[in-house]
């Protein structure tokens, strides 16, 4: 995990007490590249010299919205966003995810959900500067899309894939049977249950030593499965 | 419009109604008044059977004609005169005392022909017939009016009965068109008057056209609609001030709540501190959160209270979003303190209904937080769904402290304190129940409130699958 910590960071909020608050949060976690801006155009001026890979955006700015900051920003590089509002509407949320927010947290929030947050946005987004995902008896490969299991490389069909990148991104909480046939089956999967389960056991066969006593692909009955990750 | 055509030809038929009543009504009293008129008239009879009398009551004694003093005397009476004209010599034989000089005392035949049908000198005469000759009456000038010709075309006579009905028919018929045509113009400016008033407590925009006889009152009815539309505007005005209101008063408290939660946040995992100033730490973070909640939920239950949250439907797997939020739920109980348990049969994978997807995680959110906030000590938490024949019914239930009847009857049957102006100070419950209910309700359906077999409390969502979801639901 250690390469996401060397992530450039770029947090624009109007309160100087918050920027400061996010800024300790992501120091105390091991991030070290981090820069504030108040306000929309001190975030575009910041933006040019310090070349972000990830920005944490508040939706309302003295001088404009954080949408039309994150519009002028995708302009010139393209990066995950997470928005930060004081707003709870539908609208915004939706309104955020159209303009390609990778996320979106109501304040007010715990130091933890957004280190959460944040560090699920950048292994979605760079995982592939970390091709191997340690489990308990082996290591995912998503690069190659393999399992490394006692040095032999286990091919990943593109559903296994599709699966155990899924629940890679929420690696050890429950993520739910539906969302696990949308990652594989596209939207509105109904029906797919069955195939679902023949699917995670085959992942077993591959990740677990024994695929009926399971211990990184952990069934949560009737709601889905887990995914434990072992720490590097 | 339908109503007000409907109500117009009602009026129709009750004129119809009222004119044949008036009409029945005149010809019995025409005809009463008639029968007693004539009858009045002359009370011995007509003079034609006074003529006929008198002729009878002639008699020849020797070789005199001599009329009953008692027929003589009703002839004075009439003022009447008569004379005998005989047969043979077509001269007059007798006459009464009081005959006027004018009169002539022999006759032709042509005399005798015109006397029958008319007058004499302008006295209208009647003639009755005797064995040897005719006795003719006469009455005053003026007395009588006598009809010359009397003759008509039998076929008239025999197709009486049924021209007189033909008569009366079209007649009602012309009535009746005059008094459409007369009205119509009053009825046709009635209509949209009648419809305007109609359409007044639906509190929508009414604007009747202001012309035709009636245009005073359709001048009322628009300003009414007028003054009932801009109270219904300042309502919603005061309405979505007081929402926006509390949305402003949540997004301003939302920034300072950030930094407090955040900071003690941050506190709370610090590993170099004492129990003490933990327990502490911990009292203030869920004290925080408690209040974030509050705002939530107070902005959310401000706008379904207002119709100002709008519905985004779409059909969705009701299953899908509740094992979401149980998902969610599960993830963030680190600690392990609300296990939950899903009940749901593994043959149904699927109930497909028309909802707002963030409205009803919400609520099923606030099921499970509410018993977590009911049950410091940890609870288990039951989730089922049941699908049957009319209904899908969401049940999150616990086995923690749960509540008295009496205080589960408040629940079910009080108003919330902000849907009510009585009772200020008295705050009976949370306003998370309260949401689950709103949100319910624009869906079409209910909530019951209810002890759990479990022990605890137990709250189920029943959505009809007849329901049709609606922004503006009364609760």
């Amino acid at each position: 995990m250690e390469y996401l910590k060397q992530k450039r960071i770029l947090i624009v909020d109007d309160e100087l007490a918050l920027l400061e608050m996010v800024t300790s949060f992501l120091t105390d976690n091991g991030f070290q590249y981090i820069q504030t801006a108040q306000t929309m155009k001190e975030a575009i001026r910041v933006a040019d010299d310090f070349k972000p890979e990830f920005a944490i955006l508040d939706v309302m700015l003295p001088d404009g919205s954080g949408f039309d900051l994150l519009e002028q920003l995708r302009e010139k590089a393209d990066y995950p966003v997470l928005f930060l509002t004081a707003r709870g509407e539908d609208e915004d949320k939706l309104t955020g995810f159209d303009m390609g927010a990778d996320d979106y947290l109501v304040k007010p929030f715990l130091p933890k959900e957004l280190i959460f947050r944040i560090t699920a946005i950048l292994k979605r987004s760079y995982k592939g500067e970390n091709p191997q995902v340690p489990l308990r008896h082996c290591k995912i490969d998503f690069e190659r899309a393999v399992i490394v299991k006692k040095g032999e490389d286990l091919p990943l069909t593109a559903k296994e894939f599709a699966l155990l990148s899924a629940l890679y991104r929420q690696a050890g909480r429950i993520v739910t049977i539906d969302a696990l046939c949308e990652a594989a089956w596209g939207e509105n999967p109904f029906g797919y249950e069955n195939s679902l389960m023949a699917h995670i056991r085959r992942i077993r066969e591959k990740i677990e030593a024994n695929p009926s006593q399971p211990v990184s692909l952990l069934t949560v009955k009737g709601l889905g499965y887990k995914l434990i990750v072992e720490e590097a | 419009m339908k109503s007000g055509l409907k109500n117009i030809s009602k009026w129709s038929l009750r004129f119809l109604g009222l004119l044949m009543l008036s009409i029945v009504l005149l010809v019995v009293l025409n005809s009463a008044f008639l029968s007693i008129y004539v009858n009045n008239q002359s009370p011995n009879g007509s003079p034609w059977k006074s003529a006929q009398g008198a002729a009878e009551a002639i008699k020849q004694e020797n070789g005199e004609y001599i009329l009953q003093e008692e027929i003589v005397q009703e002839l004075i009476k009439e003022q009447a005169w008569a004379i005998f004209i005989d047969d043979r010599t077509k001269e007059v034989v007798w006459h009464s005392d009081n005959l006027p000089d004018d009169i002539p005392k022999d006759y032709t035949l042509s005399d005798i022909a015109s006397l029958t049908r008319g007058y004499v000198n302008d006295y209208p005469t009647f003639t009755g017939e005797a064995e040897e000759g005719l006795m003719v009456v006469g009455y005053p000038k003026e007395s009588f009016w006598k009809h010359i010709s009397p003759s008509w075309d039998y076929q008239f006579i025999e197709n009486l009965p049924q021209n007189t009905l033909i008569l009366i028919v079209s007649n009602l018929v012309v009535i009746f068109l005059i008094y459409m045509a007369a009205n119509y113009k009053l009825l046709k400016s009635v209509g949209p008057i009648v419809e305007g008033i109609q359409y007044l407590p639906k509190n929508e925009n009414v604007n009747v056209k202001e012309k035709g006889p009636l245009s005073e009152l359709a001048v009322n009815i628009n300003q009414t609609s007028e003054i009932l539309q801009s109270q219904q505007r300042m309502l919603q005005k005061k309405e979505e001030a007081r929402s926006n209101w509390i949305a402003g008063v949540s997004h301003d408290i939302r920034t300072p709540l950030s930094m407090v939660m955040g900071y003690i946040g941050q506190l709370e995992e610090e590993e170099n501190l004492d129990q003490e100033s933990r327990q502490k730490m911990t009292v203030i973070r869920k004290q925080s959160e408690k209040i974030k909640q509050l705002i939530d939920d107070l902005n959310l239950a401000s706008k379904l209270e207002y119709n100002m949250q709008p519905l985004h439907l779409k059909d969705e797997n009701i299953i899908a979003v509740v094992r979401e939020v149980a998902v969610e739920f599960i993830n963030i109980d680190l600690a392990g303190k609300y296990p939950i348990e899903w009940i749901v049969d593994e043959q149904v994978s699927a109930c497909i209904l028309p909802i707002d997807k963030s409205l009803w995680k919400r609520a099923i959110g606030n099921l499970i937080q509410n018993s977590i906030n009911h049950n410091e000590n940890g609870c288990k938490i039951y989730i089922s769904i049941i699908i049957q024949q009319e209904a899908c019914t969401v049940s999150v239930a616990d086995n923690g402290v749960g509540m008295t009847a009496e205080q589960m009857d408040v629940l079910n049957n009080t108003p919330h304190y902000m849907l009510d102006n009585d009772h200020k100070g008295e705050i009976r419950h949370g306003l998370g129940l309260l949401i689950v209910k709103q949100i319910a309700a624009s869906h079409g359906g209910d909530i019951v409130i209810e002890a759990s077999e479990y022990g605890g409390l137990a709250v189920r969502i029943v959505l009809p699958f007849s329901a049709t979801p609606s922004n503006d639901v009364p609760i």
